[in-house]
C-alpha cells in the first residue's frame, strides 16, 4: 500500500516536472508562447499526449470526471460537453448550486453508455475529451480516428483517483491547487490511519451497499468501500468476496454487521434496512447503525474529489468514542478548498443527508447545535 | 408432422413398467421432499432439525427451541422463495410443453409468443420510472397480454390462424418488444436504473416475498388448470389441424384458450422473477422422454417436474456462494448442454420436422 503511494506521488511529481517551465505560482496568468506552455500529459493508458498551452475546452465522458475537473480548476468554465448523468447529478446536488453556470453545459456528447457521440463532440470544439481507459477500445478509437486528443483513465483506487487529478491539474495547468488537493488527502489518509493504529476497541464489521432496493449488491475486497472501511478501523463482513455482488438477506443475515452504510446509485433509506423482517435482530438494526452515505459535490460512496470527508463521517461512525472531527466544519473548510464555496448550514444538512439519519446512532454528532 | 408423435410412442424405459409408472406416481412425493430440502439449506445455518420443528410450528402447537431469526429465515425468506420458484418453474415448463403440442414443434418455448419480451419490456419500464414491485408486476402482466393481443391480430387471416402466420406474429412481436427493451436500457442511467434492469432482465428469485407470490400463482393456478383440464383435447391438437377439426375439435378456440393462459402464466413468471430461459425448452423434453408423449400424463409431469427442477436450480443459486448466481444463467448452463445431448439422441428417431 506504502509502495503503491510511494509511486503514485512519483507519478504526479513526473507530470509536475513535465509542465516544464511554467511558473508554478502564476496559474492564472495570460497565456505565455506556446513553447513555454506546453504540456505533456500521460493519461493511466500510458499513451502521451502534448498540448500547446492548457486545455480551454474540456469535455469528459467518465461520470465522476465532471465533478472533480470542477473541484481541480475551481470552476466549471473549462466543461464544454459532460455525460447525461453527470449533469443530472450536478442539476440535483450542491454542485449546481455553487457553480450554476454548470446547469447548461451541452450533454450530447455520449450515444449509448459511454460511447462517444462523435459528431457532437466535434462539434464541441474540445482541447481534450476525457474517456475510460480500460472499457474497450471501442470508447476511444472513433474519438481518436477523427484527431480529438483523448485521456483515458481507470476508476476505483484511491491511486486512481490522486492519478487523476493529478492528471486534471496538469492538463489545466493548475499545479498549485492540484498539490493543494493531493496533499489535502495525503494528510486526511494519515491522520486517520495513526488514530486508527491506536484503536484498543473491538473492530465492528461494517457492510456497504452499493444497491439495495430492487437487487442487494454489496462491495466485497479489492474495491474502495472495502478500503475505506479498513482505513477507519472496520472489518468488511463482505470480503470473501471480491468486487461488487449480489447476495440475497439471508446472506447478510449470516453476516449479521454491525454497521451498514446504503450508497447513493439507488433511492434506498435506512427504512428499507429497519423494515426488513428477516432483520429485525440484526445488530445494526438492533442498535441502530444503518446510515445513508452522504452526497456531496458527487456521492460519497466511490473515489471522489471529497473522499477524505467520507473518511471523517465513517471513522466517527464507526468509533464515536475514538474519533473527535468536527464534520461540518472540515465541510465549511474543504469546500473552501475544492470550490472556493462556504456552504450554508442547511446545505451541509442536505449533503449528510440529516432527515434520513438524524435517529441513527451517533448522528447527533453531525447535527447542527 | 406426426412424427413428433409416432417417433416418441416407443418408451423409453422398457425395463419395469410398474417401476416406472410407480416413479411416476411417486412424483409429487418427491416435488414436497424437494421442497423441504431447498427450505433447510441456505446462506444463513438453521439445523435441519429445527427446519423441521419450525415447519411443524406452523400447525402444531410447538414450544420453540429455536430463535425468532431462524423462524423468519426459514418462513419469510425461503418459504417464499421456494413456493415462487415452484409456480414458476411448473409454469413456465407447462407452458412450453402446451406450445410444443400446440405449433406441432418441439424447439418452440415460452418466449415464441412473444409474450416474454412483452412482459420483460412492462416490467424493465416500471424500473426505469423507479416504480415498486407491484408497477413492475402489473406493468409485466399487462404489456405481456398486450404482446397476445398484438400477434392476435397480426396472425388473423380470413378469420382464422394459420400455425406459420402465428409463430411469425410471434417473432415480430418478441423481435419489437426486445427492441423497446433495448431502448429502455439505452435511456437508462447507467449508475442506477440501467444495473437494475439488467439484473432483473437476467433473471432472479433473490427478492422473493409472500405479497410476490399471488400475482404468479393466480395465473399458474388458473391458466394451469385449464391447461390440465384441456389436456385430452391437446392430445387431438397436436395431431394436425385438419385432423383435429375432422375430429370435431373448434380448432381456433381451443388454440385461443391455450395461449391465453400460456400468456397468462409466462407474464405472471416473468413478473415475479424476470426472464428465466430454458425451463420451458428443456423441461417438457425431459418429461416426454420418460412419460411418452400423451399429454394426458405429459402435462401434469412436465409441471411437476418443473417445479422441483426450478427449485434445485434457485436453491444453488442462492446457497452455493455469498454471491447470487442469477437464475437465468444456471438455466441456461444447464439447460443448453441438457437440450444438445438431448438433440443428439433423438436426432434418429424423427423429433426434428420431417
Amino acid at each position: 500500500m506504502m509502495f503503491r503511494r510511494l509511486s503514485c506521488v512519483l507519478t504526479l511529481l513526473t507530470l509536475l516536472a513535465a509542465c516544464g517551465g511554467q511558473p508554478a505560482a502564476d496559474e492564472t496568468a495570460a497565456p505565455i508562447t506556446a513553447q513555454a506552455t506546453a504540456i505533456t500529459v500521460t493519461d493511466q493508458r500510458g499513451t502521451t499526449l502534448t498540448l500547446d498551452q492548457p486545455a480551454e475546452r474540456i469535455v469528459t465522458i467518465p461520470i465522476p470526471a465532471a465533478a472533480l475537473m470542477m473541484a481541480v480548476d475551481g470552476s466549471a468554465e473549462r466543461l464544454v460537453g459532460i455525460h447525461p448523468s453527470s449533469a443530472q447529478a450536478i442539476e440535483g446536488g450542491i454542485l449546481g448550486e455553487i457553480f450554476p453556470e454548470a446547469r447548461t453545459i451541452p450533454r450530447d456528447v455520449v450515444s449509448e453508455g459511454f460511447a462517444p457521440n462523435v459528431e457532437s463532440i466535434l462539434a464541441l470544439d474540445p482541447d481534450v475529451v476525457v474517456q475510460w481507459g480500460n472499457r474497450g477500445s471501442d470508447l476511444i478509437e472513433p474519438l481518436e480516428n477523427v484527431g480529438l486528443n483523448v485521456v483515458g483513465l481507470h476508476y476505483g483506487t484511491q491511486e486512481d483517483l490522486e492519478t487523476w487529478i493529478a492528471l486534471f491539474g496538469n492538463m489545466i495547468g493548475k499545479p498549485e491547487r492540484t498539490t493543494r488537493i493531493i496533499d489535502w488527502q495525503h494528510n486526511s489518509l494519515a491522520e486517520i490511519q495513526m488514530q486508527a493504529e491506536m484503536i484498543a476497541d473491538e473492530r465492528p464489521t461494517i457492510l456497504y451497499f452499493n444497491r439495495l432496493r430492487e437487487e442487494m449488491r454489496v462491495a466485497g475486497s479489492d474495491t474502495y468501500n472495502d478500503f475505506y472501511i479498513q482505513l477507519v478501523g472496520g472489518v468488511n463482513p463482505a470480503a470473501e468476496v471480491t468486487d461488487f455482488v449480489t447476495v440475497n438477506a439471508e446472506q447478510v443475515l449470516a453476516w449479521n454487521p454491525d454497521i451498514i452504510l446504503i450508497g447513493n446509485f439507488d433511492e434506498a433509506t435506512p427504512d428499507d434496512v429497519y423494515q426488513n423482517p428477516l432483520w429485525q435482530d440484526m445488530r445494526a438494526v438492533v442498535n441502530q447503525r444503518v446510515y445513508k452515505v452522504p452526497l456531496g459535490g458527487y456521492r460519497w460512496d466511490p473515489p471522489n474529489q471529497e473522499s477524505p470527508l467520507l473518511w471523517r463521517w465513517l471513522a466517527v461512525l464507526a468509533f464515536p468514542e475514538v474519533y473527535t472531527f468536527d464534520l461540518r466544519a472540515d465541510i465549511r473548510e474543504n469546500y473552501q478548498l475544492l470550490y472556493d464555496y462556504t456552504p450554508t448550514d442547511a446545505q451541509i444538512d442536505q449533503i449528510l443527508h440529516i432527515d434520513l439519519n438524524r435517529e441513527a446512532a451517533a448522528y447527533e454528532r453531525f447535527i447542527n447545535r | 408432422m406426426s412424427v413428433l408423435l409416432t417417433g416418441e410412442q416407443r418408451k423409453p424405459f422398457s425395463g419395469s413398467q410398474t417401476a416406472h409408472w410407480l416413479l411416476v406416481a411417486g412424483l409429487p412425493l418427491m416435488v414436497v421432499a424437494v421442497g423441504i430440502a431447498a427450505l433447510g439449506i441456505g446462506r444463513y445455518s438453521v439445523s435441519p432439525e429445527q427446519v423441521y420443528r419450525i415447519l411443524l410450528a406452523t400447525v402444531l402447537p410447538i414450544e420453540p427451541t429455536w430463535s425468532e431469526t431462524d423462524a423468519r429465515v426459514v418462513i419469510l425468506s425461503r418459504g417464499p422463495r421456494v413456493l415462487l420458484s415452484m409456480l414458476v418453474g411448473g409454469g413456465l415448463a407447462l407452458s412450453g410443453a402446451v406450445l410444443q403440442g400446440v405449433f406441432r414443434n418441439p424447439l418452440v418455448g415460452p418466449q415464441i409468443l412473444g409474450v416474454s419480451s412483452g412482459a420483460a419490456f412492462g416490467g424493465a419500464l416500471a424500473i426505469l420510472f423507479g416504480l415498486g414491485w407491484v408497477f413492475l408486476v402489473s406493468g409485466a402482466m399487462v404489456c405481456g397480454i398486450l404482446a397476445l393481443v398484438i400477434v392476435y391480430a397480426m396472425s388473423q387471416v380470413d378469420g382464422r390462424a394459420p400455425i406459420l402466420m402465428l409463430v411469425l406474429a410471434g417473432v415480430v412481436t418478441s423481435a419489437f418488444f426486445t427492441a423497446l427493451v433495448s431502448v429502455l436500457t439505452y435511456v437508462a442511467d447507467p449508475y442506477s436504473r440501467l444495473p437494475a434492469i439488467v439484473f432483473w432482465l437476467m433473471g432472479s428469485l433473490a427478492t422473493a416475498t409472500y405479497p410476490k407470490v399471488v400475482p404468479a400463482a393466480l395465473p399458474v393456478l388458473i391458466g394451469g388448470g385449464l391447461i390440465l383440464l384441456l389436456r385430452w383435447r391437446l392430445n387431438i391438437l397436436s395431431l394436425g389441424e385438419e385432423e383435429a377439426a375432422a375430429l370435431g375439435v373448434r380448432v381456433q378456440p381451443l388454440r385461443w384458450l391455450l395461449l391465453v393462459a400460456v400468456a397468462a402464466i409466462v407474464a405472471g413468471a416473468v413478473a415475479v422473477s424476470g426472464v428465466v430461459g430454458w425451463v420451458g425448452l428443456v423441461v417438457p423434453h425431459l418429461a416426454r422422454m420418460w412419460v411418452g408423449p400423451d399429454h394426458r400424463v405429459l402435462l401434469p409431469v412436465t409441471l411437476l417436474l418443473g417445479a422441483a427442477y426450478l427449485t434445485i436450480i434457485d436453491t444453488l443459486a442462492r446457497s452455493l456462494t455469498p454471491a447470487e448466481i442469477p437464475l437465468g444463467i444456471l438455466t441456461a448452463l444447464v439447460g443448453a448442454p441438457v437440450f444438445f445431448v438431448l438433440l443428439r439422441r433423438t436426432r434418429g428417431r424423427g423429433w426434428v420436422d420431417a
